[in-house]
């Protein structure tokens, strides 16, 4: 399990002050615009930034003391940030061979097989999605019972996203415990992966939901001005104004639907939370 | 360790084509000159490979998913000096057994006897390590060698001007090296290595506090 706890990280005028649980078992989703502060987050999380305050421990131990048995536990794939462009699986192969005791060779060598990525090619010779379906079959090489990922389907077309998204969905199935925290700017990635979804806006937590009630109650009610006027606010989260009225944000979509059986009522999904808890009036 | 080593050596050989130019140019060079030359080049050649590894891992932004595989920043700070420890004796042992055979069909292996002295120039140009691994965890591998051209030109302000103004009788320098010459050959290697030692220990605590303020 990771807890972060009130985790605050200062850059100049830049505040990060989040709260997060990311039980075993669980895929949990951070969301949010570039700068948000995701992945500050994730980088408390696995101890490359030093929390200004607050604690962030993984499985009950704090980030900065894990050891390296404890990080053996975790896979990481990071969107800028790999193995050396000038190794090659095989390589790499060789080194997480020596690196991780639970290292499952063959069946690494068969994902690499399967996914077509050359075993004697260096990977800066690599296109895009191959680079990234490589930093997701390391991360998921070696048992870890959490996968830590920022922005593994960033820049890859539909098919290469759709083959990351069912590799991590295959790990998932073969152990029950494992967990999977992930950001990625593409919220149809997240909305059939992750359990729960964390939106973070100027560096904090602004809301904090299971996917399935996102998808379920939270709606966008289309109004004009006068429908506007006389509209019940309890349960309108945010509100933007657009050229032909409002657009009404809210996480009781079947309450409007029986009170105001005559309003347009807007399926939502991760897009419009972004859209409208970030952007709206 | 045995995973760092091992990436570190995996990279190294990406550069295999350079260095065996380099062993062809050092063999070459140690059959015009004197097989000592030989040994210290490779040394030296050695030690830019063991402590380049660093500028590997820092290129494309390596550094931050390396920190997250299983070990802690100390021993990624320990297993350079030990990567580079090992590619400085590997490459001493290789000079020395060229240096062997050469003397063996030159000089029928009367110059043998020199060897052991040789060793001398592992210490010696360790040290040089010890001053280039804390610059390069702290400023990065370009600002490293501004850092380090600045380091060695005090030192050779230092060793000129000491020698400009200053007569032979009180410059420290001459003192050290006068001390050292009049040592028996065993005695001087000793000290090279203590010395070598606390310098390595000074600068493995330096290097191990700047990865451990480093964030990434």
């Amino acid at each position: 399990m990771v807890k972060v706890d009130n985790l605050v990280k200062n850059y100049g005028s830049f505040r990060l002050d989040v709260s997060m649980e990311i039980p075993d078992g669980t895929v949990t989703g951070i969301v949010g615009k570039n700068g948000a502060g995701k992945s500050t987050t994730i980088k408390s999380i696995l101890g490359l930034v030093k929390p200004d305050g607050g604690h962030v421990t993984i499985n009950g131990k704090e980030a900065s003391k894990l050891t390296a048995k404890d990080k053996e536990e975790i896979g990481v794939a990071l969107s800028d940030s790999g193995f050396s462009t000038f190794l090659t699986v095989k390589d790499i192969t060789a080194i997480m061979k020596k690196m991780y005791p639970s290292f499952n060779e063959e069946v690494f060598r068969r994902n690499c097989s399967s996914q077509r990525l050359p075993f004697d090619k260096a990977i800066k010779e690599f296109s895009t999605g191959m680079r990234a379906k490589l930093r997701v079959l390391i991360a998921m090489s070696h048992n870890a019972r959490i996968l830590i990922m920022d922005e593994p389907t960033a820049g890859l077309d539909v098919e290469a996203r759709n083959d990351i998204l069912d590799l991590l969905r295959e790990y998932l199935v073969e152990d029950e415990k494992r967990s999977i925290l992930i950001t990625s700017h593409i919220s149809s990635d997240l909305e059939g992966l992750c359990d729960d979804i964390y939106l973070i806006h100027d560096g904090k937590v602004i809301l904090h939901e299971d996917t399935d009630a996102i998808l379920g109650n939270y709606g966008v009610l289309k109004v004009n001005e006068a429908t506007y006027e006389k509209l019940d606010k309890s349960y309108i989260l945010s509100t933007k104004k657009d050229h032909f009225g409002y657009a009404c944000f809210t996480n009781e979509k079947q309450f409007y639907a029986e009170n105001n059986p005559n309003i347009v009522i807007e399926n939502s999904d991760i897009d419009d939370l972004i859209l409208m808890m970030t952007g709206g009036n | 360790m045995r995973g760092l080593i091992e990436k570190d050596l995996r990279l190294t050989l990406v550069r295999k084509q350079t260095l065996i130019i380099f062993l062809v140019m050092a063999i070459v060079m140690g059959l015009s000159n004197n097989g000592a030359f030989l040994i210290a080049y490779l040394t030296m050649l050695a030690l830019v490979v063991g402590t380049g590894s660093i500028s590997y891992d820092e290129y494309d932004n390596g550094f931050p998913f390396l920190m997250t595989l299983p070990f802690d920043r100390k021993t990624y700070v320990r297993e350079k000096y030990v990567f580079s420890l090992i590619a400085a004796v590997a490459a001493w042992c290789f000079g020395a057994l060229v240096f062997a055979v050469m003397d063996m069909v030159r000089n029928n292996g009367a110059g043998l006897s020199e060897i052991p002295m040789m060793t001398a120039v592992i210490p010696s140009m360790y040290l040089a390590t010890a001053i280039i691994v804390p610059l390069q965890l702290k400023f990065g591998a370009e600002k490293s060698r501004i850092a380090l051209f600045v380091i060695f030109g005090i030192v050779a302000v230092l060793a000129i001007g000491s020698s400009s103004f200053l007569a032979d009788s009180v410059n420290p320098f001459v003192s050290v090296i006068n001390i050292l010459h009049d040592l028996p050959g065993a005695v001087t290697i000793l000290i090279l290595i203590a010395v070598c030692a606390l310098v390595t220990a000074i600068s493995y605590l330096c290097s191990v506090r700047i990865m451990e303020n480093k964030e990434f």
